[in-house]
């Protein structure tokens, strides 16, 4: 039984430990919250000492905001797609990495770097790629591809959907390829000994095992792409139009540019909102879909 | 020995450090710069050093059209720097939220041209110190008009034959760079000078009164119409990847003949060929009686809340009195002086053409529409409509629309 004193110490300790963390955490996250959800509840514009109360006036101005509706349209399509594609593209290039391919580090590399870019360079790279680069082959090969993805409303999202994927393929395949090497290899020889065929140990075995790196990669590749932003900016500043506006995007534009902070706010609150529960599904389901497998 | 060579060595420095801490002033300066101004800081800096070594400007430079609004507002709340830099049209939007310190009747504004003083003024108050001019209107090549026997169109029905006559020649009529939204918002607001804001300087207080709307104004139709006639006669497939160096080189380059634009293109003109020759006329209005647009471009602000006003004032006295640091920024930026005496040195052929509408009274300043309404959140989110509307995304009602519902916060 330890002496009241010592407890008294030890709570000190801990005290003392975690008061730092503490303070940057609410300094920095939890009261610029509270304050975002008070200025969500009026009109200002960034810029007086008037903070006129407008009750739920921004939300439900958000509702009929039709830039706003079509932002959060356009980062569900690009975060849906890059989910989709780059978990697969990933998972591709791990399995492939994790076999007994020659040169393995030198792939593992060159998948690698363009995570290492800035995604607001990756974004002047890729509008170069596509108005100076690409029609080159045109003039080589005798074509006449499109190669302005950026430059058309209908195509934009493609053209960053391909420019987020080269840039973050590399970056979730290494998590892929950490789990696949952790599977232990008598799993494999056991189901070889047992006539399992290559697909079915890939179904049986590495999916299964793989779970705890698809929660993490599904949960990531979303959230991050729901927050897209700075590519944006250098790719195609929300253009043509608004067609690659994303909701950070128009949170910024709206809040800062436009002068209506209070509306900013709010939409920053809604973003959180979508985050959260966004967030807490998937890890529900794909945690307890581990449980299963 | 050695313990007390460090010893004297940091006294030593730290008799220096406090020297200048007790004798020198640093004004922080925020500002917002287009592309061509990028440079002028250096020279504002060799200039302010040679005539008050104890004043240090210690700059924070940020794009003008995306980040400077977000940068006043962030030091709303943590403190405002000394002194603001930005254009003619954000003393209106700046004044009237009283975050600028008066100025009126400081001797350094004896030096700037009386018209720049009372384009700063506001009921009687002035509040900055423009200190350069662009020109805004078709800039055109000489060469593609004098080989084809073009003359300078003046009415809607000389474009449209000029227009026709270049396409039939082949060339492309207009340079456009529509992946800048802000030259989409630029070219509009030009439009809307000529032919809007000249013919009822108060549209903009009635629109807001509700009294007109962009969806059933004619007016509006027309000079969004006016941005359709460029997309159709422009590289369609390119315009919105293309930016602004690009097409300015293009027009250089005898690709196209004219580019709907503003002095900030002769930068780029020259840098592409020292010896192009370019002129400049207003974009015909349906009037016929279009005028060259002028804009007051780089503007010194002085911060209400400032602990250093006089040391803001003597900076203000650099910039307005050293007649060789404002020639250098003339030249660098290849823009027009709004400060007495000082002619710029660099080439520009187009000055025939702006002195020629100087002389005829044809110069009307964008403020007439730029403080009508604001930049941020009317004219840009106007522009990404438009952009839609060439895009085929919305319907031209729907992005006159679109602009009524922005009523609210459209002025500056």
């Amino acid at each position: 039984m330890p002496k009241p004193r010592f407890k008294l110490v030890m709570k000190v300790q801990y005290f003392s430990l975690v008061f730092p963390s503490l303070l940057l955490f609410t300094v920095g996250l939890i009261l610029p919250m509270i304050l975002g959800v008070y200025y969500s509840l009026t009109s200002w514009d960034g810029y007086t000492k008037d903070f006129p109360f407008i009750g739920l006036g921004n939300f439900a101005k958000m509702l009929a905001d039709p830039h706003t509706l079509d932002a959060w349209w356009f980062t569900i399509r690009f975060a849906f797609w890059n989910t989709l594609i780059q978990n697969l593209l990933a998972l591709f290039f791990a399995v492939i990495l994790d076999t007994g391919v020659k040169a393995k580090t030198f792939y593992r590399t060159v998948l690698f770097l363009p995570c290492l870019i800035a995604p607001i360079v990756a974004g002047f790279i890729w509008q170069h790629m596509y108005f100076d680069v690409l029609p080159g082959f045109n003039a080589l090969l005798g074509t006449k591809v499109n190669f302005g993805l950026f430059g058309k409303s209908s195509t934009v999202l493609l053209g960053l959907l391909i420019v987020n994927n080269w840039q973050f393929v590399g970056y979730w395949m290494l998590i892929y390829l950490a789990a696949l090497q952790s599977i232990p290899r008598e799993l494999y020889e056991s189901a070889f000994v047992d006539g399992a065929s290559f697909r079915i140990q890939f179904l049986k075995i590495t999916i299964p095992m793989l779970a705890p790196a698809f929660t993490i990669c599904i949960v990531g590749i979303t959230v991050g792409s729901l927050r897209v932003y700075d590519l944006l900016v250098s790719a195609t500043t929300g253009g043509p139009g608004r067609a690659s506006t994303s909701i950070i995007y128009h949170i910024y534009n709206t809040a800062l540019n436009a002068r209506q902070y209070g509306y900013g706010s709010a939409l920053s609150i809604s973003l959180i909102i979508v985050l959260l529960v966004i967030a807490v599904v998937q890890l529900g389901v794909l945690r307890r879909r581990e449980v299963q497998l | 020995m050695k313990r007390f060579r460090f010893m004297v060595l940091g006294l030593g420095i730290a008799l220096a450090l406090t020297a200048f801490s007790a004798g020198g002033q640093t004004i922080r300066i925020l500002d917002g710069q287009s592309t061509t101004d990028a440079g002028i800081e250096k020279i504002i800096d060799a200039a302010l050093a040679a005539k008050y070594p104890n004043i240090k400007l210690d700059w924070e430079i940020v794009t003008w059209g995306t980040d400077l609004n977000a940068k006043v507002q962030q030091y709303i709340q943590s403190g405002l720097p000394d002194i603001i830099v930005g254009k003619g049209q954000d003393l209106a939007t700046y004044s009237s939220r009283k975050i600028l310190a008066p100025i009126t009747g400081k001797p350094y504004l004896k030096n700037v041209l009386a018209d720049a003083v009372k384009s700063a003024t506001f009921n009687g108050t002035t509040y900055g110190v423009e200190f350069n001019a662009l020109y805004q209107g078709v800039y055109y090549n000489r060469k593609i008009f004098k080989d084809n026997n073009l003359s300078i169109p003046k009415t809607q029905a000389e474009l449209q034959a000029l227009i026709r006559k270049l396409n039939s020649v082949g060339i492309t009529p207009f340079a456009t760079h529509f992946l800048d939204l802000w030259s989409i918002g630029n070219i509009t607001m030009q439009f809307a000078i000529n032919d809007i804001f000249s013919k009822n300087p108060g549209w903009a207080n009635e629109f807001r009164a509700g009294k007109i709307n962009y969806a059933t104004s004619p007016e509006a139709r027309v000079i969004y119409n006016y941005n359709k006639l460029l997309y159709d006669n422009t590289w369609k497939d390119e315009t919105f990847s293309l930016e602004q160096t690009k097409a300015d080189a293009r027009l250089v380059q005898g690709k196209a003949a004219m580019k709907v634009s503003g002095s900030w293109s002769i930068q780029n003109f020259l840098d592409v060929d020292p010896d192009f020759d370019f002129g400049v006329f207003p974009f015909p209005n349906q009037a016929g009686n279009a005028k060259l647009i002028f804009e007051p471009n780089i503007t010194f602000m002085k911060s209400a809340t400032t602990k250093y006003s006089d040391a803001v004032d003597k900076v203000f006295d650099v910039i307005t009195s050293d007649k060789d640091a404002a020639q250098k920024i003339y030249d660098l930026t290849k823009t027009a002086p709004l400060i007495k005496g000082v002619t710029p040195s660099y080439k520009n052929p187009s000055q025939k053409d702006i002195d020629a509408y100087a002389a005829k009274g044809q110069l009307v300043d964008a403020n007439t529409g730029n403080l009508q309404l604001v930049w941020g959140g009317f004219q840009d989110e106007n522009a990404k409509d438009i952009a839609a509307w060439l895009q085929g995304s919305e319907t031209l009602d729907q992005a006159l629309k679109a602009a009524d519902s922005r009523r609210a916060v459209s002025k500056p």
